[in-house]
């Protein structure tokens, strides 16, 4: 039997419901007995049968009463121990010694003069059940009503109790006849049961006032264990919202609640918790009607009896509380709870729900938050990919070519703008190189531009003509790139024995060669490459050829620098650009592209920069020697490098 | 990036998409969506007027590229008008000029519509 109730969680209620039910059985059997047993012994004359019948009859009469002071015993161990440490045992434990020291001592002291001793242990036993009793936890975590149903449950159990152990103790005919310390263990447990029932009634008695305040404490505690909960939902919106609602009809003893919340421009219950979608629409409708949006600042009370169509609601509401949710002092929703009975909201219920909605607000707010940190997470890591992708594109240093001073800044803009450009070192005379800006941005630019810088690599190994390279490089991105998306390019070889460059041009900012204090732009005809189909793009490609000049400067460039804007969103200009040009030209490669690229920085520093800057400025000196050619190459590279 | 809108009127059965302000990555799905629609609605002859738009990046003139070959296999076709001189340099520049039909006003480009369908009619 105890290995019964171990198992399970004990319910103090049922166990002193059973033991009521118990002790009036006993109480019945007790009372009847007597009269039971006169009444057959009336009828049964046989003498010798009278023996049996009464032995048998006492016999099953002892086991029920046995039966029941076990049971007494280990349901009031059980209610003992209920929510006590197990320090206790000992209290318990020594009154279980007592109970059988007084028991044991009756049978074997006969004596009057060593009575005292058993008188004794009856008073010792007795006071460890007073002591035993004292400790009542349990009752502080029952409800009001089951309080109330244990105050009357105690009293009548204690009379029980009482009158059981009076009966029992009394009626020395039988049970002392059969033996006196099972009378005396018996007695003692039906006391020990009267006594704890009674100071049980007393608690009780003394808890009903402060029950109701109480079960709201034990309300506010569980519903900072729902507050927690909420912390750990924040991932999931849907989820959180859910959680938000349930949680407000259990602080709140509503029998359903809502959150309104605006959804472009329309407002829309959402996480509905024990009411349907269409109810909860129309009560929002009675709800925008009283409150509005934007001035609700704290938790009020309306009464659905004033809403006209109540009667269309499948549920008959009366009582309803509305509560902003707020976020950065704007309201983001309204959290709707209902009740059915007459029972109105009161300034508990209003705390309860206020506290509630604070507190989901914040969680809502933090659910925001961390969407928008992940986004704004997963986006930064494309673009350092892109970033990183565009680098390793980008060619490490310049080539050192004689008579040929180069320069070349790449500055990345935050979203990679798809900018790109390339040396090829197709013979000792002979150096290609290209400049191209693919369109769009971020990690899809990056992967065009590899492909871009693949198909110049093998192209220029093998096509020596700009305008033949282009025309293939056209065909090629025409079939892999997406409609939307097209590259432009100016695409040159510098013959330096020759003196001599060829440029093609596919869509691209024109190129600018600095000659004699004239900035002139060359720009041969040509579509950006992956627009049009392969006939079209070739018969409007041209060749442009420049037979060099000493001195003479060509600047490559992509929008980025001539789109530049200020606060005022003006563009950079490819006027200011070429004045700046012209004004540095007697300067070497690097200090002209500094001047731009500073120029530049300075004109947009109150914008943010929309765009990849790239720059390329060769400078052909024909006559330099050798060796002075190299040194300034070393500038140019590290110049080069302080910029990337 | 600052606004961007679109409005479309139709002039008979030219329909005119007019831009205003900045056409670029982010902005670009509006101008998508109306192109989608419109062909939905077989309505293929497109006049885009430029006259409001401040700015357009590499992603605005994709949208264009994206449904031209649609369009003009069902005989209809993308006419550009009213662009300011900035936005034209970067139509320039790619080489568009030589892709749609460039014109300085609206009713230039209704008109060249209407006279190639007069005359597909006779």
């Amino acid at each position: 039997m105890v290995g019964f109730f171990e198992q399970r969680k004990i319910s103090p209620l049922s166990l002193i419901m059973n033991i009521g039910i118990l002790s009036a059985f006993i109480f019945f059997l007790i009372f009847f007995y007597s009269s039971i047993i006169s009444l057959l012994f009336e009828n049964v004359n046989d003498l010798s049968n009278q023996g049996m019948f009464s032995t048998i009859f006492t016999f099953v009469y002892f086991l029920l009463i046995i039966g029941f002071a076990t049971y007494v015993l280990v349901a009031l161990k059980q209610l003992f121990f209920l929510g006590q440490s197990s320090s206790k045992h000992i209290y318990f434990n020594t009154m279980i010694v007592f109970f059988l020291l007084a028991s044991l001592s009756v049978r074997f002291i006969n004596t009057d003069e060593l009575s005292f001793i058993s008188t004794t242990f009856f008073i010792v036993a007795t006071l460890l059940m007073l002591i035993n009793s004292l400790r009542i936890s349990w009752i502080a975590f029952l409800t009001k009503k089951e309080k109330i149903t244990l105050l009357f449950l105690s009293v009548v159990i204690t009379v029980l109790f009482i009158v059981n152990a009076n009966n029992t103790g009394n009626d020395n005919s039988i049970f002392l006849s059969f033996s006196k310390s099972f009378n005396v263990f018996v007695s003692l447990i039906l006391i020990y049961g009267a006594i704890y029932f009674s100071v049980l009634f007393f608690t009780t008695l003394f808890h009903i006032p402060t029950a109701e305040a109480f079960d709201r404490k034990a309300q506010e505690v569980s519903s900072l264990q729902y507050f927690s909960k909420l912390i750990t939902q924040v991932l999931d919106f849907d989820e959180l919202t859910e959680t938000v609602t349930d949680i407000t009809t259990k602080v709140s003893n509503a029998d359903a609640s809502w959150i309104i919340w605006k959804e472009n421009d329309d407002f829309v219950p959402i996480a509905n918790k024990n009411i349907g979608f269409v109810d909860s629409d129309l009560i929002n409708k009675f709800i925008l009607q009283k409150v509005s949006w934007d001035g609700l600042s704290e938790t009020t009370f309306l009464k659905l009896t004033e809403f006209d169509e109540l009667a269309k609601v499948s549920k008959l509401y009366k009582a309803l509380a509305v509560s902003p949710l707020k976020a950065h002092g704007k309201v983001k929703g309204l959290l709707v709870a209902v009740r059915k009975n007459e029972e109105r909201f009161n300034q508990e219920d209003k705390n309860a729900i206020a506290t509630f909605s604070d507190y989901a607000s914040v969680a809502i707010e933090n659910s925001g938050l961390l969407e928008e940190s992940i986004e704004k997470e997963r986006l930064e890591k494309e673009l350092d990919v892109a970033r990183e992708i565009q680098k390793k594109i980008l060619p490490e240093k310049n080539p050192v070519y004689d008579g040929l001073e180069i320069s070349s800044v790449f500055i990345p803009a935050f979203e990679v703008g798809g900018d790109f450009y390339d040396f090829f070192e197709i013979s000792k005379s002979k150096l290609g190189f290209v400049i191209a800006d693919v369109s769009g941005k971020g990690i899809s630019a990056a992967f065009i531009m590899a492909e871009v810088k693949g198909i110049f690599e093998s192209l220029s190994k093998i096509i020596e003509s700009p305008k033949e390279i282009l025309i293939k490089a056209n065909d090629i991105l025409l079939h892999t790139l997406d409609k939307k998306t097209f590259v432009s390019a100016v695409y040159g070889v510098i013959d330096v024995e020759r003196g001599q460059m060829k440029i093609s041009r596919a869509g691209h900012c024109p190129v600018l060669l600095l000659r004699n204090d004239i900035a002139q732009s060359v720009k041969p005809s040509g579509i950006g490459l992956g627009i049009s189909e392969v006939d079209h793009f070739k018969v409007h490609l041209e060749e442009a050829t420049i037979d060099l000049e000493e001195n003479d400067t060509i600047v490559l460039y992509t929008d980025g620098i001539t789109e530049a804007k200020n606060e005022n969103l003006e563009d950079f200009g490819e006027k200011y650009f070429t004045e700046i040009l012209l004004e540095n030209r007697n300067n070497i490669v690097d200090e002209i592209s500094m001047k731009v690229i500073q120029e530049v920085t300075m004109f947009s520093h109150n914008h943010s920069q929309y765009d990849d800057i790239t720059l390329v400025i060769f400078k052909w000196k024909p006559r330099q020697s050798e060796e002075e050619g190299r040194d300034r190459q070393k500038i140019s590279a590290e110049g080069g490098s302080a910029y990337g | 990036m600052a606004e961007f809108s679109t409005s479309i009127v139709n002039k008979g059965d030219v329909s005119v998409i007019n831009l205003s302000g900045y056409l670029d990555a982010h902005t670009a799905p509006t101008l998508e969506n109306n192109f989608t629609d419109l062909i939905d609605q077989n309505k293929f002859k497109i006049v885009v007027n430029f006259n409001e738009l401040a700015y357009i990046s590499s992603a605005g003139l994709g949208v264009f590229m994206a449904y031209i070959e649609n369009i003009r296999n069902n005989n209809g076709d993308i006419k550009l008008t009213n662009m300011n001189e900035k936005v034209f340099n970067i139509f320039d520049l790619l080489g568009f000029p030589l892709l749609y039909e460039i014109f300085k006003t609206e009713e230039e480009a209704v008109i060249k519509y209407n006279e190639s369908s007069g005359v597909g009619s006779k």
